[in-house]
């Protein structure tokens, strides 16, 4: 085919070039976070220690903007041309044949080495048995309070809500004049997809039945009345900041940072941004269990792994760099510096995670955590588009929020067997 | 037209006689390297789609199932009620494009004072990209923060700071307000350049007849520019039917599906939903929709064309 | 031209001066933010200008941020495409105005129709063929893509400006014995200039703006164009809003300096070109 002679043709002046003459290979390494901020000077240092202790592997990260990094992925992975380590929407990726079960480079590891996960933990980089990543850092969504706003409003920063009727006394008394307690994220992302899932998991109820092949955002009364209340915050209540259809995580954070709410559900990772945009804030939060009806009520803990993409050519050195990222120095820097947690269970007890008051707070929370994104190959589709829809509707029509989930349910349920 | 001899439906008849019929298939050789390179970086993937239309695209495996796709887009509300919203979006744009380009080009056109750089400055939103002009929107939008909701409450004009992407008749009253802010200039630009090729003549006889301001633009200015207008138009149906950076930016098709024109939910079903398949046939036919706006211009300026032989 | 009232005019700059500020101000609040320091950003109620104007987030972009590195790469490609696709436009402009061409209409129909697609859909397989000639990272890859957007428009528009050319004036060079190249080259290229200026300032724009395709095209951080840089400016949490303002301006300033020297030519080609078709 004159398609492969060409590109022998390539491959032979890309031969010629100097990059061959060291014996190098190059592996890319593509993540959403790369471009953020308070995470690209460990990058960096990562990359550098791992080229000067590797000389045979070059790593060349690839930048690119949140909202596009899936575009990205599916374009190069199409061409079979997908960077060799990525963090992608694993489930779905798996299920389309992008990326590459790393089941027999695992079992080549010692077990001391493996033992640092809890099979809970691994088995939310599994799909269909076979596992396709490995965790590496998360974030555990709990209630981050403002301490100046809320002894303001005369509450007690020591006995935050526990129970949903505290936390609507609580946000009454933090609403007052341009300013609200909370925000109710409705925007186009599938953080408003999460923060509603706690909410509904905080009231006993379950978005979807065990073996997700069935949604009950509707059907499970629990649900319902969940999703009700939390939405109720702005229709109802008013204690919510305007404009929640257009609210994502982005806009909730500056509000927080700015002082315009008292609270805000979010992972640790927001610490480091709300102080980026206000420094004086800093110090002056505190984080607390989301307020639940039920005992011990799971929150949900967003879960980054590490795969290797189906068309990458050296994957025993894509391996070697995930292994080197994985390792407990890197773990803590990002903890610390760029507040994401780790997700390995030996690292629990490291002085320097123990140090940080609000960290561990999230580490203590994030014990009783489920993972997500959920496990089925449309999850990203349903996350970002049919549940984020019927949050709009709800907002903008909350007297037909019945109808809006039951729809919400039968749409789901219907792409769920497909 | 006046100094043309010949288009290109007509030979050029004076040629031939001078032993130049040899050379005519040189023609071709002009036109080769640009028919080639648009064959190969747009006609294969062109192709392509099609043949994605008919498939069931799961990751890197592939089925045949013929029409499934389209029968699948046709049944969805979704591609009906993007279908209006494009519809909405696009004769709203487009009208607001041309009246306003059109007033603003007159406008320009009667002053004489920093023509120039007025015309410059005028231009400046179709010159920047959407989507750094869609940034800048969404900044000045910003419901607590924008400066707009801060220039109405202190002017009155409202009460409280207004969501203007957060509701559904808002949001597309923004995005379209923005598509005109972005496209207005361009039908200015060529509007301005029609005015130029108006021969002065036609007013000064108008004006020793007497007529009025609005009668020399209503049987003057306007017959002439008939024919421009009517093709600017058209290009402009065209562009921003297939126009996504602005509402991709700003609403992302939200709130609640108010945004979402065929061009979005497009995108959303090939890189969000991952159903190439079904996106492939939605783009056919949007393109098809396209195509019979483009046979409408191609009409047009045949017409055009023979009513300046005439 | 045609005189007009005093009052007439009065109410013609009123009516400018208001369009002028609704355009305008857009950019004015663009530059304000982008010269403001991180903490006045989200003041409220908004300050319309600050004691603290600064240049800082310039600095930071091209100092510490390789946006010199993405506006060289924006140049590249931009300048590129532009002689790409003005050379490839003027051949078969040449071509379809001075040769008699079986289906001219079918083809200009075809030339049109490459316009029409909607981006989304050539994302994949133009990756896909990139990537089989070992073009990806390079500037020849976006060059190539942005020369295929702009060329039919291009073509349409030289067309057009060709056909105001009399033919007379090719037959007297041939007659002198010039080659066809010779007469393109040296007789028809500078009466057609305005129409290439224009050409050219529509093909850089197209170049200039673009980006979904740097974005798929590009995975070296050293190859990134403008359009990108300013695109993973927005993180997940954190948007610096001066910062990326700045960015919006380095990207922004460039077409607007070269629209005010060139805008005259653009106006006049469409003039003797485009318009009449």
């Amino acid at each position: 085919m004159s398609r492969n002679a060409l590109l022998a043709a390539v491959a032979v002046i890309a031969l010629a070039g100097p990059a061959a003459a060291q014996n190098r290979v190059t592996i890319q390494w593509q993540t959403p976070n790369l471009t953020e901020a308070q995470y690209e000077p460990i990058w960096k240092q990562t990359i550098a220690e791992f080229e000067a202790a590797n000389p045979d592997v070059k790593v060349e990260p690839i930048l690119v903007a949140r909202r596009d990094h899936w575009t990205k992925f599916v374009a190069s992975a199409q061409a079979r041309q997908a960077p060799c380590i990525v963090a992608v929407d694993l489930t779905t990726a798996a299920a389309e044949g992008y990326l590459r079960p790393m089941d027999d480079l695992w079992a080549k590891e010692p077990a001391s080495f493996r033992d640092a996960w809890a099979p809970e933990m691994l088995s939310a980089a599994k799909w269909e048995g076979k596992l396709y990543g490995l965790p590496n850092w998360g974030g555990t969504y709990a209630e981050v309070y403002n301490r100046e706003l809320v002894e303001k409003a005369g509450l007690d920063p020591k006995n935050p809500p526990k129970t949903w009727d505290e936390y609507l006394r609580w946000s009454k008394a933090l609403t007052g004049p341009d300013r609200w307690a909370t925000s109710i994220l409705g925007g186009k992302t599938d953080t408003t997809t999460r923060v509603l899932l706690t909410w509904i998991w905080g009231n006993g109820g379950e978005a979807f039945n065990a073996d997700m092949t069935e949604a009950t955002f509707a059907k499970n009364p629990k649900s319902l009345e969940a999703i009700k209340f939390y939405l109720g915050l702005f229709t109802k209540e008013g204690v919510a900041s305007p404009a929640p259809t257009t609210t994502n995580y982005l806009e909730q954070t500056v509000l927080f940072a700015q002082g315009k709410i008292a609270t805000m559900r979010n992972a640790y990772w927001s610490i480091a941004k709300v102080i980026g945009d206000n420094p004086a804030i800093e110090g002056k939060m505190f984080v607390a269990p989301m307020p639940s009806n039920i005992p011990n009520a799971p929150t949900l803990a967003s879960v980054s792994a590490h795969s290797i993409s189906q068309s990458c050519r050296y994957p025993e050195q894509a391996w070697r760099f995930i292994k080197f990222d994985m390792d407990k120095k890197w773990a803590i820097e990002r903890a610390v510096k760029a507040n994401w947690m780790p997700l390995r269970r030996d690292l629990v007890n490291e002085p320097e995670l123990k140090a940080d008051p609000m960290l561990a707070e999230f580490v203590r929370i994030g014990a009783n955590a489920r993972s997500y994104p959920l496990p089925h190959p449309a999850w990203a589709d349903i996350a970002v588009n049919d549940i984020v829809d019927a949050v709009q509707k709800a907002l903008l029509e909350p007297a037909r929020t019945d109808e809006i989930f039951r729809d919400l349910d039968a749409r789901v349920t219907r792409k769920l067997r497909q | 037209m006046s100094n043309t001899t010949t288009t290109t439906n007509t030979p050029a008849r004076s040629w031939t006689g001078r032993g130049l019929a040899r050379e005519r298939w040189h023609g071709y050789l002009f036109l080769a390297p640009t028919l080639l390179f648009l064959a190969a970086v747009i006609v294969l993937p062109l192709f392509h789609a099609f043949w994605t239309s008919f498939q069931r695209i799961r990751g890197l495996n592939s089925t045949f199932i013929g029409f499934a796709n389209y029968v699948r887009v046709l049944e969805d509300e979704a591609f009906w009620h993007s279908l209006r919203v494009s519809l909405a979006f696009v004769s709203v744009s487009v009208v607001a494009h041309v009246l306003l380009g059109l007033l603003l080009a007159l406008a320009l056109n009667k002053i004489t004072f920093a023509r120039t750089a007025l015309r410059v400055l005028f231009l400046t939103p179709w010159m920047v990209a959407a989507a750094v002009g869609a940034t800048i929107w969404l900044w000045l939008l910003e419901p607590q923060f924008g400066v707009l909701n801060y220039i109405l409450l202190s002017v009155g004009i409202i009460s409280a700071p207004v969501a203007w992407l957060g509701t559904p008749g808002t949001a597309f009253a923004a995005v379209t307000t923005v598509e005109i802010w972005r496209g207005v200039p361009f039908i200015m630009l060529l509007t301005l350049a029609g005015l130029q090729t108006i021969p002065a003549e036609q007013y000064e006889a108008a004006e020793i007849d007497g007529a009025t301001s609005w009668q020399k633009f209503r049987h003057i200015t306007l017959p002439n520019l008939k024919y421009l207008l009517v093709v600017a138009s058209t290009l402009d149906i065209i562009n921003v039917v297939r126009h996504y950076d602005i509402i991709g930016i700003m609403t992302g098709g939200g709130p609640a599906g108010a945004t979402e024109v065929l061009p979005a939910l497009l995108y959303n079903t090939a890189f969000r939903a991952n159903r190439f398949g079904e996106a492939a046939a939605i783009g056919v036919l949007l393109l098809s929709m396209v195509l019979i706006f483009a046979a409408m211009y191609l009409r047009i300026t045949r017409v055009g064309q023979e009513d300046d032989r005439r | 031209m045609n005189r007009t009232s005093p009052l007439t005019q009065a109410g013609l700059w009123i009516a400018i001066l208001i369009a002028a500020l609704v355009t305008i101000f857009p950019f004015y609040w663009m530059l304000n933010t982008a010269l403001k320091p991180q903490s006045e950003v989200f003041l409220s109620p908004p300050a319309f200008y600050s004691a603290n104007w600064s240049f800082d987030a310039f600095r930071t972009l091209l100092v510490e941020r390789p946006f010199a590195r993405y506006f060289m790469n924006s140049l590249i490609v931009s300048l590129g495409s532009t002689l790409l696709s003005v050379a490839l436009a003027t051949f078969a402009a040449y071509g379809f105005t001075r040769f008699h061409i079986k289906g001219a209409g079918a083809l200009i129909v075809f030339l049109l129709f490459t316009k029409m697609l909607p981006e989304t859909l050539l994302i994949i397989p133009y990756f896909r063929l990139m990537s089989e000639l070992g073009l990806i990272n390079s500037h020849l890859s976006l060059i190539l893509a942005y020369s295929s957007f702009a060329l039919p428009f291009s073509v349409w528009m030289l067309i057009g400006f060709f056909r105001s050319i009399p033919l007379e004036i090719d037959e007297a060079a041939i007659v002198d014995g010039a080659s066809r190249i010779t007469t393109l080259w040296r007789v028809i290229l500078p009466l057609a200039r305005p129409g290439l200026v224009a050409v050219a300032l529509f093909t850089f724009l197209i170049s200039w703006n673009a980006y979904v395709w740097a974005l798929v095209l590009t995975t070296d951080p050293s190859m990134f164009v403008l359009s990108v840089g300013i695109a993973n400016m927005v993180g997940e949490y954190r948007v610096q809003w001066n910062e990326l303002m700045a960015a919006a301006m380095i990207a922004a300033v460039p077409v607007m300096v070269m629209f005010a020297f060139l805008e005259r030519h653009l106006v006049n080609a469409l003039t003797a070109g485009a318009v009449k078709g």
